[in-house]
């Protein structure tokens, strides 16, 4: 009786571990949480009780316009934020941003109302609503959450553009044993969500024995679509990384997505900074969801046999840069955490590149004439100020 | 032990010293004022008054305003500006002399008092009057208003009449309150120049208006927009009625104006069919929130009698929606006091832009920098007369989803 219930207790004891080494479902990455706080942007400010009951869904289209300066840092921020409401009710929306103003956008149906770090939406939609804003943002702190950095050079006759993906993060991921043929079908599930350009299914995973942690953090960046057109005052020589069109040089370029995640595009025969417009797009994934030589995973891993480890790290990577992606698709938030959202974001020239004309080759990036310039305004500062001694010494 | 004794004795008297010096210390007072026309329109000023005082008291139950580590009591000072701007510049003076931190008002005179009340940094809130220009962020950053604005009722009726394929009659009266109103109107309707058959102005306190209704008649209105003072809208009524003409009657909140049912007690039907616009009483969480206020304002002041029957004797009583407005300003403020973390009235003028609390009819009042509407447009509704008492309409998609208002009381 003794030995029985000793035994009794130590399969009870035991039966943790025999839990722990069966089969487990593994929730995956998507379609949240986000792995940053913003984008949407949020402001400290404590926002009031926001409303919007669950018979009114919204989606977000929005057009972020960056207003960069001749070396591509942003200098002026602005937000149009279209908010479409469906359903009939009362709505109360905060929009947290550290804004500056804001005036009703195109077609706006309602006026938006200010506060600071906030714009505000009240009123009642029947059927459909259409609330635009059109924000004006303080770029200090929305910048750092634009999802494109550029770095622009003129050295000499030689112009250069440096086009950055910024959304790039770490984050912890797990490892584990699964089944190849069910790595593949979830493969194929969240290439489907990819391609349909909407929002990730939830999903698990089978996982038997131990869950863990990878060894190393995924770097995880939202793949990128990027058009830029950029217009000189006289035809460039030569270019690389687009194409010429008489003044105007254009380029397209995918940011992620396997590629890399900084391109250049350098333009020779210039002498001006160009007016630049660069549109960026979060954009689905396609390379990285690619089966290798079947149409679907689950052909590919019925082909040949596949790494189960090397396919779990596949999905992982791609579920994650897929929720990465739907970050940045709300620069301004949706009040609708399930609405669909579309965001492009447009870096434009803010200051007239003439400012900066270099007077000839060789002679630098300060082609103002720099150092002549500020001995100038120095002597000029000194001679002032004698000149303003004199006139109080003789009063 | 002796010294034991004398050790608690002073230390008990130390005590009470620190008690009754930080008591009279740490007590101030927020004063309200409150410039209604006492005289003029009795109801309105009643109801406004009312509903500050109904604020007042409540709050004060709960120990009044914290900031830091004193306690303001609220206190109402009530003048009465006889409806007369004159009278309102000579109260504002008063109020400010007296220390206001803030001025509720109909709106009498707010055009010659914002700029007083400014230099004070004192806030103007108006709990009654629509006026469109009464009221401007950007020129007139310290007057609000809780009450709804004349451009949203007109633009509600453009949206609710011009579908109806009616010719409308715009009818306005010749006072302040017509004057703007038909200017509003005329920009509602002026997209939709087909929608409306005449335009015409009435004279304001004329019982008999037979011969423009006629006129009206002739023209070919379906539908008459009359905006005006109760009397004026009673005077339509009765000189269509009188005709026989029955076409559908739409005002704008005078509608509601008891003095309007009593000068048509005669002839209860003739008020039957009439249509007015006002800012919805009861929000979208339902009636609880604003039964709840009512309650509270009829326990302290009784039920607001119009002073008619229905046809089953019973006495209607007038729902408290303007005193609603004036008691959530005081909400409000108390919340820009509390935001500012002072009672310097220019700090609490510009927390005002801050603020959203919780509304008497459970709806957010609150303003921000860019609007000093406390009510939006959105929140006009449309009700109709039946038997001396209203329902919302059901063919608006806002006015369909507010339940009906008890309106008597029992015979």
């Amino acid at each position: 009786m003794r030995r029985a219930l000793v035994l009794a207790a130590a399969a009870a004891l035991g039966a943790p571990a025999a839990a722990l080494a069966s089969v487990q479902q593994v929730l995956l990455p998507g379609p949240t949480p986000y792995p940053t706080p913003s984008p949407p942007l949020v402001t400290v400010a404590a926002p009031p009780t926001a409303t919007l009951p669950f018979r009114i869904h919204a989606s977000s289209d929005q057009h972020v316009v960056a207003g960069v300066d001749p070396d591509g840092r942003v200098v002026s921020l602005r937000a149009l934020h279209r908010l479409l409401l469906s359903g009939t009710g009362d709505y109360l929306i905060v929009v947290s941003a550290p804004v500056l103003d804001v005036s009703p956008g195109p077609g706006s149906e309602s006026q938006p109302g200010l506060r600071r770090g906030q714009i505000l939406w009240a009123g009642f939609s029947s059927k459909k609503k259409l609330l635009s804003a059109d924000a004006t943002l303080r770029p200090g702190p929305a910048a750092p959450f634009l999802p494109m950095r550029l770095e622009a050079h003129l050295d000499g006759d030689r112009y250069t553009l440096t086009v950055t993906n910024a959304t790039l993060t770490s984050e912890l991921s797990f490892a584990g044993a699964a089944s190849p043929a069910e790595l593949a079908r979830l493969l194929d599930l969240t290439r489907r969500d990819s391609l349909s350009g909407g929002k990730l299914t939830s999903a698990y995973v089978s996982i038997d024995g131990l869950v863990t942690a990878r060894g190393e953090r995924a770097q995880i960046a939202a793949p990128l679509r990027v058009e830029g057109k950029l217009r000189f005052p006289s035809a460039p020589t030569s270019v690389s990384g687009g194409t010429v069109h008489g003044r105007t040089v254009t380029f397209s370029l995918l940011l992620g997505d396997g590629r890399p995640l900084s391109r250049r595009v350098e333009v020779r025969g210039v002498r001006t900074e160009p007016l630049l417009h660069v549109e960026a797009r979060p954009t689905v994934l396609v390379r990285s969801l690619v089966p290798p030589g079947a149409r679907r995973w689950s052909d590919a891993v019925r082909r040949r046999p596949l790494s189960a480890a090397a396919l779990l790290k596949r999905l992982l990577d791609a579920r994650m840069q897929l929720v990465r992606s739907d970050q940045y698709q709300s620069f301004l938030s949706n009040p609708d955490s399930t609405g669909r959202n579309r965001t492009v974001y447009v870096y434009e020239t803010a200051v007239p590149s003439v400012r900066r004309t270099v007077a000839g080759p060789g002679q630098g990036s300060g082609g103002s004439g720099g150092p002549l310039v500020a001995l100038l305004a120095l002597g000029g500062s000194v001679l002032g100020l004698g000149a303003a001694l004199v006139a109080w010494a003789n009063n | 032990m002796r010294r034991l004794a004398i050790f608690l004795a002073g230390l008990a008297l130390l005590a009470a010293g620190c008690g009754k010096s930080s008591g009279s210390e740490n007590v101030g007072e927020l004063v309200i004022a409150v410039d209604v026309p006492v005289t003029g329109s009795p109801y309105v000023a009643q109801t406004i008054r009312q509903g500050v005082e109904l604020a007042a008291s409540n709050l004060n139950g709960g120990g009044g305003v914290r900031v830091g580590n004193k306690s303001y009591r609220l206190k109402v000072k009530l003048y009465d500006n006889h409806l007369s701007a004159r009278r309102a510049v000579q109260d504002t003076r008063r109020a400010l002399d007296a220390g206001a931190a803030a001025i509720v008002t109909d709106g009498t005179g707010v055009d010659a008092t914002w700029e007083l009340a400014r230099r004070d940094g004192v806030s103007v809130d108006i709990a009654y009057d629509g006026g469109t220009g009464l009221v401007d962020a950007e020129t007139r950053p310290n007057v609000f208003r809780i009450a709804p604005t004349n451009h949203g009722i007109a633009f509600r009726y453009a949206e609710y009449l011009v579908p109806k394929k009616v010719k409308v009659g715009l009818l306005s009266d010749d006072s302040a309150y017509g004057r703007e109103g038909a200017a509003d109107v005329g920009r509602a309707f002026s997209e939709n120049p087909e929608a409306v058959a005449l335009k015409l102005t009435l004279p304001a306190g004329q019982t008999d208006v037979t011969p423009q209704i006629l006129r009206a008649r002739r023209s070919g209105a379906t539908a008459l927009l009359v905006w005006g003072q109760a009397p004026t809208i009673a005077a339509v009524l009765s000189a269509a009625r009188s005709i026989g003409w029955q076409v559908p009657v739409y005002a704008p909140p005078t509608g509601v104006d008891p003095f309007m049912r009593q000068q048509l007690a005669d002839h209860p039907e003739w008020v039957d069919g009439l249509t007015f616009a006002s800012g919805r009483m009861t929000a979208e969480v339902g009636t609880g929130p604003f039964t709840s206020f009512e309650s509270q304002y009829e326990s302290a002041y009784g039920a607001d009698l119009v002073g008619v029957k229905t046809a089953a004797g019973e006495p209607v009583v007038q729902p408290p929606e303007f005193a609603m407005y004036s008691y959530d300003f005081v909400h409000v403020l108390v919340a820009a006091v509390t935001r500012a973390t002072s009672v310097d009235p220019e700090k609490v003028t510009e927390a005002l832009n801050q603020v959203t609390t919780q509304g008497a009819n459970g709806d957010e009042r609150g303003f921000n920098q860019h609007s000093h509407e406390g009510v939006v447009d959105d929140d006009v509704y449309f009700a109709r007369f039946h038997d001396m008492t209203f329902q919302p309409v059901r063919d608006d998609p806002l006015s369909a989803t507010l339940p009906p208002i008890q309106q008597t009381r029992g015979g």
